[in-house]
């Protein structure tokens, strides 16, 4: 190579690398996730049973208190917002990210078990709970209404009434039935090179929760791309995932199974459904199975939607809840 | 669970597989070729095509020097691409046994609706084996190492995920991957048909990527 060649081309390396942007700290909260509310004391946040949890409340103390159980595992409450205006219609509405995922703190993979979210679930109730009359209901979405369910089924006596949109499954069959419909993979599509082709661009250690949650987030096109199975408009927007608690949870099911529903049967109280026409990949008859296990229960189909109804069509789900709960109250 | 059923549905699915388009060389077989045109499929990642060339320079160690070009499947045909340039050396060259080391630079791109990004990474890989003049087969084991990455985030990532997100070159190394796995072929006439399978690991040992998994299916043309 000619001798003057090479520092030519080494400096234009070095002039593109270094101009115009300053260098991503990929492992610095902050560059590309959002901070936790372990590094920004400015969230609204509380520290129950061991962690800090980001979470916040509309309404009014006093009113009856619906507890919003967001997707994932590993998503977080931001796409749920819309149901804290049942607040301007006299409910407390109690949002917050689950242990590990949206806004709040991260733990080791170590540490996770399904007993620990119910407890976690448990403690955010007596902490914003006013009055042991204080009615509560759960409002699950997704893997919220599973844990919904689950939490009803170790305490029935301590829930007022549940609403479950769309639950990926009570029990590990059903959520192997209902993996099995909305995640079928075409190899050869775009949105399936989309979340496999970046593992070569980055990877993260088991605890590296910023690279972990970053890949996790440019994963989630896949979950809106062209065709998907449950009807899904487009992106909703969301803080940060936790991909460690996701995996977490996935080896649970995996190692131990989980079955949500064997007490369900001794709940009287009449539980609501509400699935989005769009998902053909859950559906009326989907929800009748999972209805099944309840004595009592309200089954309805929000029009001209899929699984993320609660965000792209709330005008059509919060006089459905209203009817609902105004019922219960 | 969202995402959870990727992961599960898609290993169960495939048992498939990564590994870059290098070229599996019968050492054996190779001669006095001058030029190696390579074509082939394999899982690298994702699904993904790609040709290469070789060419053997007049060396006392057998030398290969190499360039490939790789893409997964889709719509948007070069939204995500593979380039490899470097070489493959044969260190140890007895009758039927040989070791040879592969070492390639390579600029990879990806892009999807919320981020692209651009890498410059290194890939060092090891192979010994046993080589007839009609099929080989060999232990392999190699590092692919992501050193400099480039963050660009779309508007629809800073509009609903993040917007004070930062875009820019990676100030330190993004990533790695340890592959380890077996390669053969059967070479008959101008022609070589190699085939190579394995794991993937991340650089701690204790993660893999989605798949863990690689493979190879090569087709080789050899010209004087």
């Amino acid at each position: 190579m000619n001798k003057s060649l090479l520092p030519a081309l080494l400096t234009m390396a070095g002039v593109w690398f270094t101009s115009c942007e300053k260098a991503v700290d990929i492992h610095e909260p902050g560059s590309l996730v959002p901070k936790t509310v372990v590094d920004d004391p400015d969230l609204p946040s509380i520290s129950v049973n061991g962690t800090s949890l980001h979470a916040e409340t509309f309404g009014n103390p006093a009113d009856p208190m619906v507890v919003f159980l967001h997707g994932g595992p590993g998503a977080d409450y931001h796409n749920g917002l819309n149901a804290g205006q049942l607040a301007g219609n006299g409910f407390y509405v109690v949002f917050y990210d689950q242990r590990g995922t949206g806004l709040s703190e991260r733990h080791s993979k170590k540490l996770y078990s399904i007993q620990l979210y119910m407890d976690d679930l448990a403690a955010v109730i007596q902490h914003y709970r006013t009055s042991p009359t204080q009615k509560v209901f759960l409002f699950g979405h997704s893997w919220g209404a599973m844990l919904a369910a689950a939490y009803i089924n170790l305490y029935p006596d301590r829930i007022d009434g549940a609403i479950f949109a769309e639950a990926g499954g009570f029990t590990k069959q059903l959520l192997d039935e209902y993996a099995e419909t909305s995640r079928r993979i075409n190899l050869f599509a775009e949105g399936t090179s989309d979340v496999l082709y970046y593992d070569q661009f980055l990877t993260g250690r088991e605890n590296e929760h910023e690279i972990l949650d970053y890949k996790m987030a440019i994963a989630s096109s896949f979950q809106y791309a062209d065709g998907n199975s449950e009807g899904v408009e487009g992106p909703s927007p969301f803080w940060r995932n936790g991909a460690v608690v996701l995996q977490a949870f996935i080896d649970i099911s995996e190692d131990q199974g989980f079955d949500f529903t064997t007490n369900l049967d001794q709940y009287q109280t009449r539980v609501l459904f509400i699935y989005g026409e769009n998902n053909k990949s859950y559906g009326l008859r989907f929800a009748q199975k999972e209805a099944a296990f309840f004595p009592a229960t309200d089954i309805v189909q929000i029009d001209d939607t899929g699984h993320e109804m609660i965000y792209f069509k709330w005008n059509l789900v919060q006089p459905v809840i209203l009817d609902y709960l105004n019922s219960l109250n | 669970m969202k995402s959870v059923r990727i992961l599960i549905f898609a290993v169960g699915l495939l048992c498939s597989i990564q590994q870059s388009h290098a070229q599996a060389i019968n050492w054996n077989a190779l001669g006095d070729s001058k030029h190696i045109v390579h074509a082939g499929v394999a899982w690298d990642y994702s699904v993904s095509y790609g040709v290469g060339y070789g060419y053997q320079v007049d060396t006392k160690m057998p030398l290969v020097l190499n360039a490939n070009f790789s893409i997964p499947p889709g719509e948007k045909a070069f939204d995500d691409f593979k380039t490899r340039l470097g070489g493959q050396l044969l260190l140890l060259n007895k009758p039927n046994l040989k070791g040879s080391i592969a070492l390639n630079g390579i600029y990879r791109r990806y892009e999807n609706p919320l981020a692209s990004l651009r890498n410059f990474g290194g890939e060092m890989k090891g192979a010994l084996g046993y080589y007839q003049s009609k099929w080989f087969v060999a232990g392999e084991i190699g590092f692919d190492k992501a050193i400099a990455t480039h963050f660009k985030h779309s508007e629809s990532f800073k509009e609903n995920i993040y917007s004070d997100v930062k875009d820019g070159w990676s100030a330190s190394a993004t990533g790695g991957n340890f592959l380890y796995g077996l390669q053969t072929g059967y070479s008959f006439k101008k022609y070589d048909v190699t085939f190579s399978i394995g794991n993937v690991t991340t650089q701690d040992f204790k993660a893999t990527p989605l798949i863990p998994y690689y493979l190879t299916l090569g087709f080789n043309y050899k010209i004087l």
